[in-house]
């Protein structure tokens, strides 16, 4: 590319996982096949295709969690072969510990590093006042709402200042308004901040109100069908992103792809 | 809507119609609380009364009173062994046994269900034999410990802790098994070690389950240290009970149940108060109820 060095590569990733089938018998499948990706600093990136095309596993990949079985995926030009340490990972369930107060659990990231109370305080203070949560301190998840916890876990992983953040369905549970609050916070902590967003959904319109680019994935097993350049300025108005000259257009474009790749699964055609 | 939602409204005008209504709705909710705290408290004590005073009456006139006692003569019973120094004699070693055999018991559940449930081969081979020697009824081996260990204490501790060790064991590897598997994945990519998982992740959610074993062992642990005092001793409330049943006497014998009534209740407030504070974050501890 233009001389910018990739933060994350994949290079002809194939994935095969192994279920267990009924009666006993292994039964292997393939999830990812010819993956080919590379993504620069900085970007926001979003993953959209059908269920079950491997999007997750991408992630998961990026993450150390799980290895390809064959090709390499590159995290800052080094093939990832342990847990990723330098990345953030939100997932869909918030996953905050029930036993830890609201700061505590933006703390634990740091306790894991092993930086000293005084600064992980200072630290929490500073993330818990960006998103308005002052004054819950020290109310525990069972006494939080939906979009509290949402962005609990949004700082919990943000506070250790991973370069890039994996994101997968994150505001899938939400309801619709708390869910477009979050989309324009998240867009408003991340601008400016240099950091890579690898992001999952399903949701079209949240695809385009948040991303440089839109990677389409194909149904399983599941390669990259096509790279989209969102074509809408920032900032961002991700409450009227609908009223953007440029998104019915590209909208439409973007679904009658992907509809191909449901609508195949979906009438069984081939 | 939940309590952090009505604390952010508080603070916003106090003096709104809403907020009046809310405070109202407050100090009505802590006084019902209050009555329904009141209620339950005289209920007991009635309830117990009731309970003392138609036995003290039916003994004799309808039950006789040769099989049942009566409270007057268990509490008379009760002072004599007591102003007599038997009572607290037999008790100590009752209660060093129990303690002794709960601690170790519990402990070795602890330990062993932590490492068994960390290392997956070694828990997926020991399993089955784990959950046969669970079925057996472990009272029936206190014969064998008495044999092994002789007629002092240790047996009695023996037949303790191997009551309270399966199922503190058995829970333990419940409890770390509920660990949330999704966590433990970010907790790595957060850059957690192994330990910080351990200490922050795996045992705060095996709390429940321990803390449930550990309340339900109590009693386990004391009928380990009767039922060996009962086959073969020379002290012990356990052999103070079965001596009185042995003179036909059923105050004495009540008086011995009594006494270790009160061992065990007390005992079982100490894992309580435990249990609270460990569990403090737990939703059903202190839920919030829905105002209409």
């Amino acid at each position: 590319m233009s001389g910018v060095e990739p933060v994350i590569e994949a290079r002809d990733v194939f994935k095969i996982f192994v279920a267990r089938a009924d009666r006993g018998r292994q039964r292997a499948f393939l999830a990812l096949q010819h993956v080919n990706l590379t993504i620069t600093p900085g970007r926001f990136v979003s993953f959209v295709g059908p269920s079950g095309c491997g999007k997750s596993t991408l992630l998961n990949m990026i993450a150390g969690l799980v290895r390809p079985t064959e090709g390499e995926v590159m995290y800052k030009g080094r093939p990832v072969t342990s847990v990723n340490t330098e990345v953030g990972y939100i997932t869909q369930d918030d996953n905050l510990l029930p036993w830890r107060t609201l700061q505590e659990n933006v703390e634990v990231a740091l306790e894991f590093r092993g930086v000293l109370e005084a600064e992980r305080r200072e630290r929490a203070a500073r993330y818990i006042a960006m998103v308005g949560l002052n004054g819950f301190e020290h109310h525990y998840p069972h006494e939080l709402s939906g979009g509290m916890r949402k962005r609990t876990a949004l700082i919990r992983t943000l506070i250790y200042e991973p370069s890039v953040v994996l994101m997968d369905e994150p505001f899938g549970p939400l309801d619709a308004q708390t869910r477009v609050i979050l989309q324009d916070e998240l867009l408003r902590v991340w601008e400016g901040s240099g950091k890579t967003i690898a992001f999952v959904t399903h949701d079209l319109v949240e695809a385009i109100a948040l991303s440089d680019e839109i990677v389409l994935f194909s149904r399983a097993p599941g390669t990259i069908k096509r790279v989209y350049q969102v074509p809408i300025d920032r900032p961002r108005d991700v409450f009227h992103i609908h009223a953007h000259p440029q998104f019915p257009a590209f909208y439409d474009r973007l679904w009658r792809d992907l509809k191909d790749e449901i609508a195949e699964i979906a009438l069984g055609a081939t | 809507m939940d309590i952090a939602h009505l604390a952010a409204r508080a603070a916003e005008a106090p003096d709104s119609p809403g907020q009046r209504l809310l405070r109202r709705v407050e100090a009505e909710e802590l006084q019902r609380q209050h009555i329904v705290q009141r209620n339950t408290a005289l209920g007991r004590v009635a309830f117990g009364i009731t309970l003392l005073a138609s036995w003290e009456l039916a003994s004799g006139p309808i039950l006789d009173q040769f099989f049942v006692s009566k409270p007057s003569h268990i509490a008379a019973a009760l002072w004599d062994m007591l102003v007599k120094e038997t009572l607290l004699y037999h008790l100590q070693f009752t209660i060093l046994e129990a303690v002794s055999g709960y601690l170790i018991g519990a402990g070795g559940g602890l330990v062993l269900g932590f490492v068994l449930a960390r290392l997956d081969l070694v828990y997926r081979i020991v399993e089955p034999f784990v959950v046969a020697f669970y079925g057996i009824p472990r009272i029936a081996l206190a014969p064998l410990f008495i044999l092994w260990f002789g007629i002092g204490i240790t047996s009695k501790i023996a037949v303790a802790a191997i009551l309270v060790f399966f199922i503190v064991f058995i829970n333990t590897i419940a409890g770390i098994r509920s660990a949330p598997t999704q966590f433990l994945q970010i907790a790595r990519v957060m850059g957690a070690s192994e330990w910080d998982l351990v200490r922050k992740v795996v045992f705060p959610a095996a709390t429940p389950f321990i803390i449930a074993a550990l309340q339900i062992t109590v009693p386990q642990a004391m009928i380990g240290a009767i039922v060996g005092e009962f086959i073969s001793s020379n002290r012990g409330v356990g052999h103070l009970i079965s001596r009185a049943a042995g003179f036909l006497d059923t105050a004495g014998l009540f008086a011995g149940i009594f006494a270790l009534l009160v061992v065990v209740l007390a005992m079982n407030q100490g894992i309580t108060v435990l249990g609270n504070y460990l569990m403090r974050w737990n939703p059903k501890h202190g839920t919030v109820r829905d105002v209409s």
